[in-house]
């Protein structure tokens, strides 16, 4: 038996008699030794609702402003948070013109039209900018969270609320059982033999990577630059294999409150429960800094008894629809709230907890119906230092990038500006 | 061209506003001239508007919010920078908020005006700055070519379901610069390849449950049911029984714990259930027929007599025979003597079709119905009555029980289902990888050559790159080496295959004469237009020969393909985009206020469509045929929907319609109408506007964002085309709904579920229905001035449109062959496919001959 004693399993035997470091970050273990205590890790999260809100619920009234106001009914639920999150109305993104797209310029600002010649353009999410400084010492970069059949919740061309560097869009886990495994489900296969399986992967790639320069050399250049993309993604999963090799013999960690495998078959708004739970234990054990989740809208309300689809509440509110409308508004923010209640219980080493160094966005493109200015946004957690308890009404034309920048700023990624961005909301914020 | 941006600020507004109607007149004169056409212009006489309402803040010198019209081109297509000076000029007067309130408005005439013009010409302007030339951008295979193709390479259906659906990113799943590429998607790429190979090569019936004869299991429903009822029957009658004692005991809360019940309340509804549910379940007992089989009853609280077949499981696969021997009850109504057939994975449940059940209780008929059970897949078979979406059913019984008594009518009784296991068969295509090896051959040799001849025809014939081949073998020793057997370590190098660039892309060379394709690019290009699949051997083989290019052997090949069972693939795949039918699924219909539209009529909707399509193009068929004609082509589902009578059967087939009926074109199919609505009430708008987009080739500009929402109606109970008329209120709306809504009213005689009716009946109030109707006004006109006043008249309108259809058809044929929006550059073939197919009254095959035979078709 004694052979059987692996430098994993003295790994985890020490675990139970010394405290190793909770988190499990290479930077942390870097400077867990030094003497000073390390500031927990600046986090961020958006949440993507799709198909807007109820037009005139949702926002506390107009004039109504400051710390105050009067909250949105429609909201009761977050109320018990009020001192802990803002909401921010007004902000809008310029080139914003489709109608039935919360999600596709939700986080980037871009201008579709920008590029002659093409019909469909979009830049880098915010998101994506942040996870390249936020994601270096993580082992996955960013986490992209979906619902499945979201085509029809109002959220517009994308395969998540991400876009990468090129302005593609970067795909998700569309189920909690999927994101479920990424996150936590360890291996049990040797060493060696991942080892073996990432030089695997290497050679497919190098095999595939042949076949893409001999064709390159018998198109077109415009159609090489289309090609780029393929060159790109190779090039993609060669960094993540990288890190993952860095990775290979770290145990993924279990967080303070195991979680369990979740089922295969859940829907809606159990679903959104469920994720909300992977991503506290997610943070818990410092997997990932950024997640970005484009929540259900759909089959959301169906599991609540709607008998109606998302995209005919969105579009006639009133009688019946309303009232869904009204019980989806009510069921986000049960979800925030729950949410916030695990960030506020879960501590960082330094007695602080996840949502003190966390910031969460929950909002969309889409105001109601085609609306596309006021987009709804509520900012909490504390993670970038935006003032909280506050209704705060902007500028006319303020744009949502300067929100966006705000917070990279505020966690600690340099960026002088973002999108659209004509500056942060730093005056609103101090207000 | 039309640039207007003097270069002296001194120059007064006058001279500028006369520089702009010169311009304008010079532009008039020379309408022929093809640079003319390529750009997207606002009439100059709408400086004036902003003379009057704007200039005072936003000229030159104030430049308030650095907005300066003095200055702005009023050719909209000049560059992005005035496209998107422009968008906000519309922006900002779709929301209102220019001119400011406390300034000068425009005249609702003023604002109609020049709103009209300006999101037309913004959508115009848009199209030119996105014309990418002529150029189609090297296109990948899309999920549903991506699906086919490698059925044709594997004979195994792969599980696309990790693979972005591409008909979401653009107009056509074809376009090649809306086709993106990820990381994850690469791996998707091997992961789904693997999968498919594995099942591909793996020996037929593995995993022992399957015999080398036919295998059959039989399911008596009465086995289980029985028992099932009986028991629901005695918890009804023991429940009864304990509400009487307790009643008889004095009744209370504390009284209840007693008889088993958690308080007073429970207690006290008991009865109510025991009243409603009973009856039915009384009355099953009771019918001598369930001692032998069971009826189709539906029931809310222990679910519907339901037949499920033993499980088929994942290494199954092949052509099976589901056999059910069933009576209907005659005197029920016709809807209810159809079998549902459908296949279940856990939750997601597939329908695969409706038969009719002719025989009576007592000489009940045996119903076939065969299946393709796909390899991979554990499903089970499930036989049952037809069903509605969501909790349809279970409110519909309930609707039954008040009329008479017990609930939902039974309709059949089944006396038995069985399912018949064909014998496994090998799969052709494995066979054609791992072909047969010629004696003496070493078996290294014979694997590099299986893997060489698998990456050619996965390559559509095209070279393959001998560096790659060395790496494929390379790949395949070492996995050897490891100690895989030859098949897992195939399975491997031949993912590999189906996920590199010239499997995924259509690479197309530039070596060659101008920008001609080669034979066998063209090849690929035909076969994935017409089949969304790859070139066979014999157009592989012409290609090679160099004869495809011939002009008589391209449309003897294209002529073969369309009459190929594959060609279903194009109708299916440019039909649903093409005429925007993802519409159909976006809604739920209430089963309550719709009991006879249900998921039976939906998916029979559907397939009319396309079997009218595919109809039109065998018998080549005028295009105004799918306008207005006097058959339609439906099944014994939709006949009955429609109230014809004499159609047996479930294939689709041309039936004549009665004079004067209102079937027959699309504008009469159930599917357009559904389409039009909301699952509740039929929308005016919705179904204008898809006229215009899709028969008369006049697309309204996309609904502007941001427009006010109008609430004062919102109240009231109104006709969906009183509804409408707020839409006339706000210039915003009116300037494109006076060109939409009056089509809609034409089409008010069909409700959201495509019945016709002569009264509109809308259903308000929470707690009790409150009824109101209209009589339906169909009167209306076109934006031309063209009136029309009822339904049949509209009809006859839009198919003298022949010829507008015909150049929508044609735009929209460019754009899915070709593989890239329909830019302004291709007018001219438009305009001649058009011409060209004129005399045979533009039928589909001879525009896609015209399309195939044209120099664009054939170049990169």
């Amino acid at each position: 038996m004694k052979s059987n004693l692996t430098r994993r399993a003295v790994l985890r035997s020490s675990s139970a008699t010394i405290a190793l470091p909770f988190l499990e970050s290479f930077g942390f273990r870097r400077f867990a030794s030094a003497a000073e205590a390390v500031a927990p890790p600046k986090r961020m999260i958006w949440l993507g609702m799709g198909f807007g809100v109820t037009a005139d619920k949702w926002f506390p009234e107009r004039d109504d402003t400051g710390a105050d106001y009067k909250f949105p009914s429609v909201l009761k639920p977050l109320e018990k948070h009020r001192k802990d999150l803002s909401f921010v109305q007004n902000l809008m993104h310029q080139y914003s013109q489709d109608g039935h797209s919360g999600s596709t310029f939700w986080l980037t600002g871009a201008n579709r039209y920008a590029i002659p010649g093409q019909s469909f353009h979009n830049t880098i999410s915010v998101d994506q900018l942040a996870a390249e400084t936020l994601g270096k010492d993580t082992r996955f970069t960013s986490i992209q969270l979906c619902a499945k059949g979201a085509g029809s919740d109002g959220h517009g061309p994308g395969l998540s609320l991400a876009w990468n560097r090129r302005g593609k869009p970067v795909s998700g886990l569309d189920t909690p059982v999927a994101a479920f495994h990424r996150l936590f489900s360890d291996e049990s296969t040797p060493l060696e033999e991942r080892q073996a399986r990432l030089n695997e992967q290497r050679s497919v790639l190098d095999t595939v990577m042949s076949d893409a320069k001999s064709v390159g050399k018998k198109i077109s250049k415009s159609d090489n630059d289309k090609l780029d993309e393929y060159f790109q993604s190779v090039r993609e999963i060669e960094v993540r294999l990288s890190k993952e090799e860095q990775w290979l013999d770290v145990e993924k960690k279990t967080p303070q409150n195991p979680v369990k495998e979740p089922g295969e078959s859940l829907e809606g708004y159990e679903e959104m429960g469920v994720m909300a739970d992977l991503m506290v234990a997610a943070m818990q054990v410092d997997a990932t800094r950024v997640f970005t989740y484009r929540m259900p809208v759909d089959s959301m309300i169906s599991s609540l008894g709607a008998e109606m689809s998302a995209h005919t509440m969105s579009h006639y509110s009133h009688g019946e629809r309303r009232d869904v409308s009204e019980m989806r508004d009510i069921h986000n923010a049960k979800f925030l709230t729950a949410f916030i209640d695990k960030m506020k219980d879960s501590r960082e080493a330094d007695g602080s907890s996840l949502f003190d160094n966390t910031t969460v966005t929950m909002g969309t493109n889409l105001f109601s119906v085609h609306t596309l200015k006021n987009c709804p946004t509520l900012v909490t957690g504390g993670g970038s230092g935006f003032t909280l308890g506050r209704h705060i009404h902007a500028d006319n034309k303020t744009p949502l990038c300067n929100l966006w920048l705000f917070q990279l700023k505020g966690s600690g990624i340099e960026a002088d500006s973002f999108g659209d961005s004509t500056g942060t909301l730093e005056e609103l914020s101090i207000a | 061209m039309q640039r207007v941006k003097n270069s002296l600020p001194c120059i007064s507004v006058l001279v500028f506003v006369a520089a702009v109607s010169c311009s304008c007149l010079a532009a008039e004169e020379k309408v022929t001239d093809t640079a003319e056409a390529k750009s997207a212009a606002m009439p100059g006489k709408h400086f004036a508007i902003f003379d009057k309402y704007c200039l005072e803040c936003h000229d030159e010198l104030t430049e308030k919010g650095e907005v300066n019209l003095e200055d702005l081109s009023f050719t909209i297509s000049e560059n992005i920078q005035s496209a998107e000076s422009w968008q906000k000029i519309l922006n900002a007067l779709n929301s209102g908020e220019m001119p400011p309130e406390d300034e000068k408005q425009l005249t609702n005439a003023e604002k109609t005006e020049f709103l009209d013009d300006l999101s037309n010409q913004m959508v115009m302007a848009r199209s030119i700055l996105s014309d990418s030339g002529g150029e189609i951008t090297l296109r990948r295979l899309n999920r549903r070519e991506y699906a086919n193709t490698l059925e044709e390479l594997l004979g195994v259906e792969p599980d696309v379901s990790s693979l972005p659906d591409d008909q979401a990113s653009s107009e056509f799943d074809t376009m090649g610069a809306s086709l993106f590429f990820s990381s994850d998607q690469l791996e998707g790429y091997l992961e789904t390849a693997r999968r498919a190979v594995e099942l591909s090569l793996k020996p037929p019936g593995t995993g022992g449950s399957k015999k080398k004869e036919p295998e059959i299991s039989r399911i008596e429903p009465e086995d289980f049911y029985n028992p099932h009822y009986l028991a629901l029957a005695s918890n009804l009658l023991d429940r009864a029984q304990r509400v009487y004692s307790w009643r008889l005991d004095g009744k209370g809360d504390e009284g209840a714990k007693k008889f088993g019940f958690l308080d007073g309340w429970q207690a006290g509804r008991q009865l109510n259930s025991f009243d409603k549910n009973y009856p039915q379940v009384a009355k099953y007992l009771a019918a001598p027929e369930n001692k032998t089989g069971a009826a189709l009853m539906v029931t809310i609280k222990d679910g519907f007599t339901q037949i499920k077949l033993p499980q088929v499981m994942w290494n199954q696969e092949g052509k099976h025979t589901i056999r059910v021997r069933a009576g209907a009850y005659e005197d029920d109504p016709n809807r209810f003597h159809y079998l549902e057939f459908s296949r279940r994975d856990g939750q997601n449940a597939e329908r695969l079709g409706w038969r009719k059940v002719t025989g009576s209780l007592r000489k009940p008929e045996i119903i076939e119905f065969e299946i393709d059970h796909p390899p991979g897949k554990n499903l089970a078979y499930w036989v049952q009555k037809r069903t509605h979406e969501d909790r349809g059913d279970k409110n519909l019984w309930t609707v039954y029980r008040e009329e008479n008594g017990y609930g939902t009518p039974w309709g059949i009784w089944v006396d038995w289902a069985e399912i018949e296991m064909a014998a496994a068969t090998p799969n052709p295509a494995a066979g054609e990888i791992l072909f047969e090896k010629p004696e003496g051959m070493k078996d290294s040799d014979y694997y590099q050559s299986v893997i060489k001849k698998f990456a050619g025809r996965a390559f559509r014939g095209a070279e393959v790159d001998p560096e790659f081949l060395e790496k494929l073998y390379a790949r395949f020793n070492a996995l050897r080496s490891e100690g895989d057997n030859p098949n897992a370590a195939l399975t491997q190098t031949l993912a590999i295959v189906l996920s590199s660039p010239s499997f995924l892309y259509f690479a197309e060379s530039v070596e060659g004469a101008g920008n001609t394709l080669t034979d066998r690019e063209l090849a690929v290009r035909l076969s994935y237009f017409l089949w969304s699949s790859p070139p066979d051997g014999k157009l592989l083989a012409l290609a090679k020969e160099g004869k495809l290019s011939d002009p008589e052997v391209l449309k003897e090949q294209t002529d073969r393909l369309l009459s190929s069972p594959k060609a279903d693939h194009f109708v299916r795949g440019f039909v649903y985009q093409w005429l925007d039918m993802h519409r159909l699924g976006m809604f739920s219909f209430a089963g309550r206020q719709f009991p006879d539209f249900d998921n039976a009529v939906r998916d029979s909707a559907r397939e009319e469509i396309y079997e009218t399509v595919h109809h039109a193009m065998r018998e080549q068929l005028p295009l105004q045929t799918l306008l207005k004609s006097d058959f339609v082509v439906v099944n014994d589902v939709l006949a009955d929907y429609y109230g014809l009578n004499k159609v047996k059967g479930h294939e689709f087939r041309r039936v004549e319609v009665p004079k004067g009926s209102p079937r027959g074109g699309l504008l009469g199919t159930v599917a357009v109408a559904a389409m039009g609505s909301d699952g509740v009430r039929s929308s005016p708008v919705e179904r204008g506007a898809w006229v215009l987009r899709h028969l008369i080739n006049n697309p309204p500009p996309p609904a502007p964002p941001n427009v006010p929402q109008l609430s004062r109606l919102e109240d009231e109970i109104l006709s969906a085309r009183e509804l409408q008329k707020a839409h006339q209120e706000q210039p915003q709306c009116a300037q494109c709904h006076l060109k939409i809504d009056p089509i809609g009213y034409g089409m008010e005689n069909f409700d959201a579920s495509g019945r016709w009716r002569d009264i509109e009946v809308v259903i308000t109030g929470k707690k009790k229905a409150i009824r109101t109707e209209f009589p339906v006004e169909p009167a209306g006109k076109l934006s031309d001035g063209t009136e029309f006043d009822s339904y049949l008249a509209l009809r006859d309108v839009v198919a003298d449109r022949t010829e507008d259809f015909a150049m929508g058809l044609t735009e929209a044929l460019i754009a899915y062959g070709l593989g890239r929006p329909f830019g302004f550059s291709d007018q001219e073939l438009a305009h001649q496919m058009v011409e060209k197919t004129a005399e045979e009254g533009y039928s589909i095959p001879q525009i896609i001959h015209s399309l195939v035979q044209s120099k664009t078709f054939q170049s990169r």
